[in-house]
């Protein structure tokens, strides 16, 4: 039925799956807190970052590969890399998405908890960072979890560019064997594979987090 | 000495003015309680006092200095003005200890052996040192409160502001959060404390303030206070207060 090489074959393409996942995600988390810190912080920088939000998230994650890949490729040399190009595409809506994640979790934690910070003293940035955010990571992390499916998902757009990652790899064996549909079946249960594991995981671990902190 | 003070204080959210011109001062060593009705502003004058909310209007003064109108850092007069809250507001992802050591090492720069010492210490003061390792969720609502007094405590503070400390607590976990309070007043710790209550404020305070809609009533030692009020407004709270007249 399935020929092992075949498979084999197919996996040499999960790496880049993964590498251009993760390192968005990446991106993303690294621009997602401080977004979403510096909206509750400063309401004249909202306006730019509701821009970027509203940006990536009204537009197909794809229609930005294709515009920085061809438009700014020129300009950008390392954009005309295609797993670069990926990445940085995916890495910039991911940081729209958890910008919004965090924004959420950060409103979740009890008002209360940023006085008390301040009333030992604390500056705000202090108070973020040692008392607001350990909370809202938790929160977080059934959507951080989504997140990660998602971009996984996601990542075979760099298939366009020519990125050898799963979906790519999928297409190469239809075209070199004579069944169209087989290699994309396998490519999709090695996504589920995937991404059910790790939204699962952060949700419970995110679950078991809230229960022993008694977080809301 | 004079710690904290305040002159003509008003503040206005929206059309509510909740706060309509007060004038108060708390010297070294005194423990003060504040009375009064819901709604009567005891809550917003405290955070105030506490530097977490700033006034619509009029002066506070701490340790004679114009903390507004010299354009102080807050954060720092924060750190020497403990804050104890009505609901207990733990850090709750940190233990107990965690929760006393964070303020002595962000802001005290403590050393993580000091800090431990200092808040072991602060713990035992108000007898939760055998629950150092607890997260707040596993506490008790006075458990968790005298943790809330051991972190305004630990800093070393100059005065401590308690706002209905013992409110959403029963009356067994209300004694030991009293117990915990009496305690410090008898340490000398300066003590600005919204209670209703009046056993602690016979026992320990040196004045009673009785505020309502916005407003300073009457103030005075507690036996006068509570024995012979001056003003109508003092007689009929107070008696009501004390459960008879």
């Amino acid at each position: 039925m399935i020929d092992p090489n075949d498979l084999l074959f197919l996996l040499q393409g999960v790496p880049a799956t993964l590498a251009i996942s993760f390192l968005s995600f990446g991106i993303g988390f690294a621009l997602g807190i401080p977004i979403a810190v510096a909206r509750q912080m400063s309401p004249s920088l909202s306006y730019l970052m509701e821009a970027y939000e509203k940006a990536f998230r009204g537009i197909p994650v794809l229609v930005f590969m294709l515009l920085f890949y061809f438009g700014l490729g020129g300009f950008v040399p390392f954009l005309k890399d295609p797993f670069t190009c990926a990445v940085v595409a995916l890495g910039l809506r991911s940081g729209a998405f958890q910008s919004q994640i965090f924004r959420g979790a950060i409103n979740s934690v009890d008002k209360q908890q940023m006085m008390a910070a301040l009333s030992l003293g604390m500056t705000k940035t202090e108070a973020f960072r040692y008392v607001i955010l350990p909370q809202a990571f938790i929160v977080a992390l059934p959507g951080l979890g989504s997140e990660i499916s998602l971009l996984i998902k996601d990542s075979s757009y760099a298939f366009i560019l020519g990125v050898l990652e799963l979906t790519k790899h999928a297409d190469i064996l239809r075209k070199a064997s004579r069944s169209f549909v087989f290699p994309y079946l396998m490519a999709a249960v090695l996504y589920i594979l995937m991404t059910f594991p790790i939204a699962n995981y952060l949700d419970k671990w995110g679950s078991r987090l809230k229960t022993k902190y008694g977080l809301r | 000495m004079e710690v904290l003070a305040c002159k003509g204080l008003r503040k206005v959210y929206g059309d509510l003015e909740v706060l309509k011109g007060i004038d108060f001062s708390i010297n070294k060593g005194e423990t003060k309680v504040i009375i009064g009705p819901s709604g009567s502003g005891k809550s917003t004058f405290l955070r105030i006092m506490g530097l977490l909310e700033p006034p619509t209007e009029g002066k506070v003064f701490f340790e004679g200095k114009d903390v507004y109108g010299e354009n102080l850092n807050l954060n720092m007069i924060r750190a020497k003005i403990g804050f104890v809250f009505q609901d207990p507001s733990l850090f709750r992802h940190l233990t107990a200890l965690e929760n006393v050591k964070l303020g002595l090492k962000v802001v005290l720069k403590m050393s993580d052996e000091e800090a431990t010492k200092k808040a072991m210490e602060t713990l035992k003061l108000v007898r939760m040192d055998e629950w150092a390792d607890y997260y707040p969720a596993q506490l008790s609502g006075g458990q968790q409160q005298r943790v809330g007094i051991a972190r305004a405590l630990a800093m070393d503070p100059d005065i401590i502001l308690f706002d209905e400390p013992t409110a959403s607590l029963d009356i067994e976990l209300t004694w030991e959060v009293i117990d915990v309070m009496k305690d410090l007043a008898r340490r000398g710790i300066t003590m600005l404390v919204v209670t209703h209550e009046i056993g602690f404020a016979k026992e320990v305070a040196d004045e009673i303030v009785l505020m309502d809609s916005g407003r300073i009533v009457e103030s005075g030692p507690p036996e006068q206070m509570l024995k012979s009020p001056k003003t109508e407004r003092a007689r009929e709270f107070l008696g009501r207060l004390l459960g008879g007249v």
